[in-house]
């Protein structure tokens, strides 16, 4: 366990020194967009992983929030904190009310209603003017200032997106090992044992949803500033189906994987496009891939070629001492 | 609203029943019967749709374009059963997910080889051109009319199906209770292949029926799948007449509300869906699971 610490710790050195040897193109358009949808993807992670909720609205969630910073700030003119608050508000109460409404369903049928709120929420974008800007959407939508730095510069808005998705990822292995998080692990496993033991099922199955629907917003913000505008686009079919792909190419059941997914996704969408126009097929064979033949995605992948690396150079190395282990 | 509004109106709403009826039916047929939410349902309507229209183009039939997108997506139905999800049968999140692969797979080739054009469908001359309707005294398009003569025979054919012959019993056995129906001798895994072929080429064929209604181009894929998954979650999931009965509420709540508050007819049709759902989780005419 110590050694997957150090991993870590690497990783992390690796990307908090990323943008002094890393190239502009990769600092500002891979790590930082696959960021940001690391952070939409990590709040499926939650639901999925730990709650066993299959939800696939969770871009729209995360457009959302992106929406209402865009409507305060943008068209009424409001200061950027007044935007966030609002956006990440919006996020969270419009996840309240899609937990209460597909609460009562599990598994496919949970999808299936979470598709379809989804849906009828980027019908209400693509139709509606006066909020959501109809099928244009909302344009010229600016990070906020800060010490007057605006956050959309490249390299600051790299360590913000860092921090956020350190700051979410860690949140989201903290409340796994919380009462609630063990809870909502054990609904997962087992709802009926977990109901006769006197829990709550429906209320902590909303909570969850509604606190993955908060770090959708979140996510939803920093895609927002990335992209400086949003529209109906941002949320129709294809891009709710991107965040699963990302989170299951990465691994449903991990919160690493919400990221690993994320950077794998961006960089195959922009890397394949210069070999061949069907990256999108690319992309759906990878999913379809991971779905068949390794349901624990990449992450899986990686800590079972870890743990077999482990043992041979344990075998290898120091034959006594593999009892130890 | 006016007489002939109203009428026209209703006759919207009518018509486009007709057309989420063909729609959701295999839907709710590979559902029912398989327990597969069938994700890529859209995507069969708009490659029906496709194909169907290249056939036409290239013969100049448009009966012959509906055979070939009956049958080619039925075959394509037939291959996704057997070559994908059979293998990961009865694991139905994941059997959900292959479906979805398949859509993004189907949508991205379907773009690279139809393009982002609109394919506009002539349909045979004797169910063209406008009619004037005796009784009501407004004037309606002919094809539309039948469209909805289209879905009410589908609905009879398939309902003297399940009803008086062995092959509805054995699907309406096994909508009830598959572990019995595999139990008592019957060979579930050709059934299963069976439905899933019929509910694949009538998405298929919908995709031509439909996309002459108005026109066939990409995007078609989500919007009736939007259209298949709201009415089966109000129909209740599985249930057949469940579906019919959703069809026609759900299109006509849809054209009502287009007709009085247009800006907000998307949402009215979530509403009813949020109603339906708060009252009777299964639908309306679902059993509780």
């Amino acid at each position: 366990m110590r050694k997957l610490w150090l991993v870590g710790a690497l990783v992390l050195l690796c990307f908090a020194t990323f943008p002094l040897w890393g190239s502009a193109y990769f600092v500002g358009r891979i790590v930082t967009p696959a960021l940001c949808l690391g952070v939409i993807a990590l709040s499926l992670s939650l639901l999925a992983g730990y709650g066993g909720m299959v939800s696939l609205a969770q871009m729209t969630l995360a457009g959302l929030a992106g929406y209402g910073y865009g409507y305060l700030t943008s068209t009424l003119g409001q200061p950027w904190w007044i935007g966030v608050l609002g956006g990440l508000t919006v996020a969270t109460l419009a996840a309240l009310a899609f937990g209460l409404i597909a609460v009562r369903s599990t598994g496919i049928y949970f999808l299936m209603i979470t598709v379809a709120l989804g849906m009828v929420v980027y019908a209400l974008a693509n139709q509606n003017r006066s909020i959501f800007g109809g099928h244009t959407g909302i344009l010229g939508i600016r990070a906020p200032e800060l010490f007057g730095h605006s956050l959309g510069e490249r390299t600051l808005f790299y360590y913000f997106c860092l921090t956020i998705g350190l700051v979410t990822y860690g949140f989201v292995r903290y409340l796994a090992g919380t009462p609630f998080g063990l809870a909502l692990q054990a609904l997962r496993d087992n709802p009926r044992r977990l109901s006769t033991l006197g829990y709550n099922v429906a209320l902590h199955r909303v909570t969850a949803f509604t606190v993955a629907g908060f770090l959708a917003g979140i996510g939803g913000l920093l895609l927002v500033w990335y992209n400086g505008a949003i529209s109906p686009t941002t949320i129709d079919l294809t891009r709710l189906i991107n965040i699963l792909v990302i989170a299951v190419i990465g691994g449903l059941a991990y919160a690493e994987g919400a990221f690993l997914g994320a950077l794998v996704f961006v960089l195959v969408t922009n890397f394949a496009s210069s070999f061949t126009q069907r990256f999108n097929t690319l992309i759906g064979l990878t999913f379809l891939a991971i779905v068949l033949f390794s349901p624990e995605g990449l992450s899986g992948i990686v800590l079972r070629l870890w743990s077999l690396l482990r043992r041979t150079l344990l075998a290898r190395l120091a034959p006594s001492r593999h009892a130890g282990f | 609203m006016s007489w002939p509004q109203f009428v026209t109106v209703t006759l919207n709403g009518l018509t486009l029943a007709a057309l989420y009826f063909i729609v959701a039916i295999g839907f709710t047929l590979i559902f029912g019967v398989l327990r597969v939410v069938n994700l890529a349902h859209g995507s069969l309507y708009l490659f029906g749709g496709y194909l169907g229209w290249s056939v036409a183009d290239r013969t100049g039939s448009w009966v012959l374009g509906a055979f070939a997108a009956l049958l080619v997506t039925a075959l394509a139905g037939l291959v996704l059963q057997l070559g994908l999800l059979q293998r990961i049968h009865g694991q139905e999140l994941r059997e959900a997910l292959v479906t979805i692969g398949v859509s993004i797979v189907a949508a991205d080739l379907m773009l690279a080889r139809w393009g982002g054009f609109t394919y506009d469908f002539s349909p045979p001359k004797v169910i063209t051109g406008g009619l004037r309707i005796p009784l009501l005294d407004v004037g309606y398009p002919r094809y539309r009319l039948f469209v909805l003569a289209f879905a009410i025979v589908l609905g009879l054919v398939v309902w003297f199906v399940l009803a008086r012959t062995r092959l509805g019993i054995i699907v309406r056995a096994a909508i009830d209770d598959r572990d019995m129906v595999a139990a008592v001798g019957i060979d579930v895994q050709r059934l299963f292949a069976l439905m899933f072929a019929i509910g694949a080429g009538l998405a298929g064929l919908a995709g031509v029926i439909g996309g002459s209604v108005l026109s066939i181009s990409s995007g078609e894929d989500a919007r009736y799948l939007l259209a298949s998954l709201i009415v089966v979650i109000v129909g209740g999931m599985g249930s057949l007449p469940g579906t019919a009965v959703a069809a026609v509420l759900v299109a006509l709540v849809e054209q009502y509300s287009l007709a009085l508050f247009p800006t907000y007819a998307a949402i009215v049709s979530f509403l009813l869906m949020v109603v339906v759902l708060a009252l009777r989780p299964q639908g309306l005419f679902g059993r509780p699971a």
